[in-house]
């Protein structure tokens, strides 16, 4: 089973001095997720859910503690290394999709591979193959602003995954997005964890999207609950 | 890197007006520093023609405004290796209404049967040259006067002197080209010391002087110069292009002026392109944060930032140099084109330095944005608002 463990944090803390205040975001925090679980991150506004994502996403740096992500020691990496991890087994998905306006889907799905070696025609094969996946082979060459917000989030799910990356990281993906596009774009990660064997952490606020997980976590005040615990309130 | 190229191209015309200003203010200080050094670089730089590399001019040590004896032409021509010299004299003058920058042109009073020999660039037809040297009253005019006050042959010119007082009419009986600017005219230096007092004639304003070899022209001119050591008038003997900017230092330190202006406009430029670059950073914080989390190192956000001001600094570059040798080749046939050293419209070396120039300041506009931006955290740059 410990072979299994893609993400495993030991007594992790994140703290930080914010407008004279400190700020306590994560307190001593044990978590494992095994290979093709599909993980909802609950809580409160506050409750250190997104800082913990960015720490799995090596986004952050944490001030204690141990966490090891696909077998990696982040903390042993330079930022150069840091980087080129992230780019190989990590997509991450926004909540407000964050495409780059001025290239148009394909470009955007592209953009990853960039810092591939692949050539340029396989790195458009790849991004349209993507792009297809989430149901998007026919807007290949719109620009973010002519799609809706749900295609939107759709053509940055492409992008998370065009790399083919190992874990998906999704920080309140439906966030932005009416019930219907929400539908859509949760059958659509639940379908690449179940079908590709993606393991998937989603930070969510909304308990709808959180079933679509196969486990939920809890986090409060900067701690995580234990597994199965519900916040009192 | 290359493959970076269009995402930089497409950043650049994010914002179209602001690049296209931008464009504009770059290529206006770039025009404006091509044409400068275009100047510079006639003026300082530049090798001289085969022809002016044979010639030397000799005038009065203290000043070109003081004559020499005429009497020095028999005792230069003696100096071994001078094949031919001239008298020249700058007559000054007013051609009809001299408010008007049109009737400003060069006028000089030669030695008709020595001009052409001294000056073989010149080409003139031979029965135009001869009927120069047979009427003392004839004058030579070269094609970009004869095209701009449209002048033929035949057609009488009237100039009023000030330097020489009297009313001086000539006859054009010839037209000559040039491979440099030709606003001038020549006149027979015999009329004009026929028309002086007694007591203004036998000088000569400057001697122009034909060598047998380039290489030979510094001894020349150091032998002319020790000729006249203790004479009254002593001489100072200088190459066409050293005389040339003599003349022009009576204007100031045009080399500090013109090396002053250039600073200023690279500083304006630089000032322009930080501002625009510092704006299109701001702007794009949050999308730094986002490409960060695609995996792009902080080495790759500093090239894309740096690349894409600097291809807006070459695009106004561009711009500026083009329009920069249009300006230059109108410099080069304005009347004032005849008193300076030949300027080309298309200089290599000029254009290389607009270009380093304008990647110079590409660089240095955007180095501090970029940095800034290529270290900024991730989560700090994704909680950016847009």
């Amino acid at each position: 089973m410990t072979d299994n463990i893609v993400i495993s944090t030991r007594g992790l803390n994140k703290e930080f001095i914010r407008d004279e205040f400190h700020v306590v975001a994560l307190q001593d925090v044990g978590l494992d997720i095994h290979k093709g679980e599909f993980i909802a991150l609950m809580g409160p506004s506050g409750s250190g859910k997104s800082t913990l994502l960015h720490l799995i996403a090596a986004m952050d740096t944490a001030t204690g503690g141990e966490i090891r992500v696909l077998g990696q020691d982040l903390r042993a990496l330079s930022d150069r290394q840091i980087a080129h991890w992230r780019n190989e087994n990590i997509g991450f998905i926004f909540q407000s999709f964050n495409l780059i306006p001025v290239l148009t889907a394909l470009e955007n799905v592209e953009l990853p591979l960039k810092l591939t070696n692949l050539k340029k025609q396989e790195r458009i094969d790849h991004a349209t193959t993507a792009l297809q996946l989430v149901g998007l082979g026919d807007r290949l060459g719109h620009y973010p602003r002519q799609l809706s917000g749900g295609q939107e989030q759709r053509v940055a799910i492409a992008r998370a995954i065009v790399t083919d990356p190992s874990l998906i990281l999704a920080d309140e993906p439906t966030g932005n997005l009416d019930a219907s596009s929400a539908e859509e774009i949760l059958t659509l990660v639940s379908r690449l964890n179940k079908e590709h064997g993606k393991t998937v952490v989603m930070v969510t606020h909304d308990p709808h999207a959180a079933r679509f997980a196969s486990k939920i976590r809890y986090l409060e005040k900067g701690a995580l609950l234990s597994e199965g615990a519900v916040p009192a309130n | 890197m290359f493959r970076y190229i269009p995402l930089m191209l497409k950043n650049c015309w994010r914002n179209r007006r602001r690049t296209i200003l931008t464009i504009v203010s770059i290529g206006v200080s770039m025009c404006l520093l091509g044409v400068i050094i275009s100047v510079f670089h006639a003026f300082y730089l530049s090798d001289p023609t085969p022809d002016q590399a044979l010639r030397l001019v000799t005038r009065n040590r203290i000043s070109l405004t003081q004559p020499l004896p005429q009497s020095y032409r028999e005792r230069i021509k003696q100096v071994p290796g001078i094949r031919e010299v001239m008298i020249a004299q700058w007559f000054g003058g007013v051609y009809k209404d001299s408010r008007n920058p049109d009737n400003m042109f060069a006028r000089f009073a030669v030695e008709p049967e020595k001009l052409f020999g001294i000056y073989g660039e010149l080409t003139i037809p031979d029965d135009q040259k001869r009927a120069f040297e047979r009427e003392r009253t004839a004058c030579v005019i070269g094609r970009d006067l004869a095209n701009k006050l449209n002048f033929h042959i035949g057609d009488r010119i009237t100039l009023v002197g000030d330097i020489f007082p009297g009313k001086y009419e000539f006859t054009v009986r010839g037209i000559f080209d040039s491979p440099r600017a030709s606003s001038v005219l020549y006149f027979n230096r015999e009329y004009l010391e026929q028309s002086l007092p007694e007591g203004r004639r036998g000088n000569a304003g400057t001697f122009d002087i034909l060598v047998d070899r380039a290489e030979n022209a510094p001894h020349i001119a150091q032998v002319v110069d020790d000729e006249f050591l203790n004479s009254p008038a002593r001489t100072k003997t200088e190459s066409e292009q050293a005389f040339v900017l003599g003349f022009v230092s009576f204007l100031g330190n045009v080399k500090m002026f013109l090396l002053s202006v250039s600073a200023a406009v690279m500083f304006t430029i630089l000032l322009v392109s930080a501002n625009t670059m510092a704006m299109s950073v701001r702007e794009r914080v949050r999308e730094v944060g986002v490409l960060k989390t695609l995996g792009f190192t902080p080495g790759a956000i500093l090239g894309l930032i740096l690349g894409e001001a600097c291809a807006i600094s070459l695009a106004g570059a561009l711009v500026g140099y083009t329009i920069s040798m249009m300006l230059t080749n109108g410099i080069r046939k304005s009347p004032f084109g005849g008193f300076l050293p030949p300027i080309a419209a298309f200089e290599p070396g000029v254009a290389l330095v607009c270009v380093a120039a304008a990647g110079f300041i590409g660089l240095i506009s955007s180095l501090v944005p970029a940095w800034g931006a290529s270290r900024t955290p991730i989560v700090e740059a994704l909680r950016s608002t847009d």
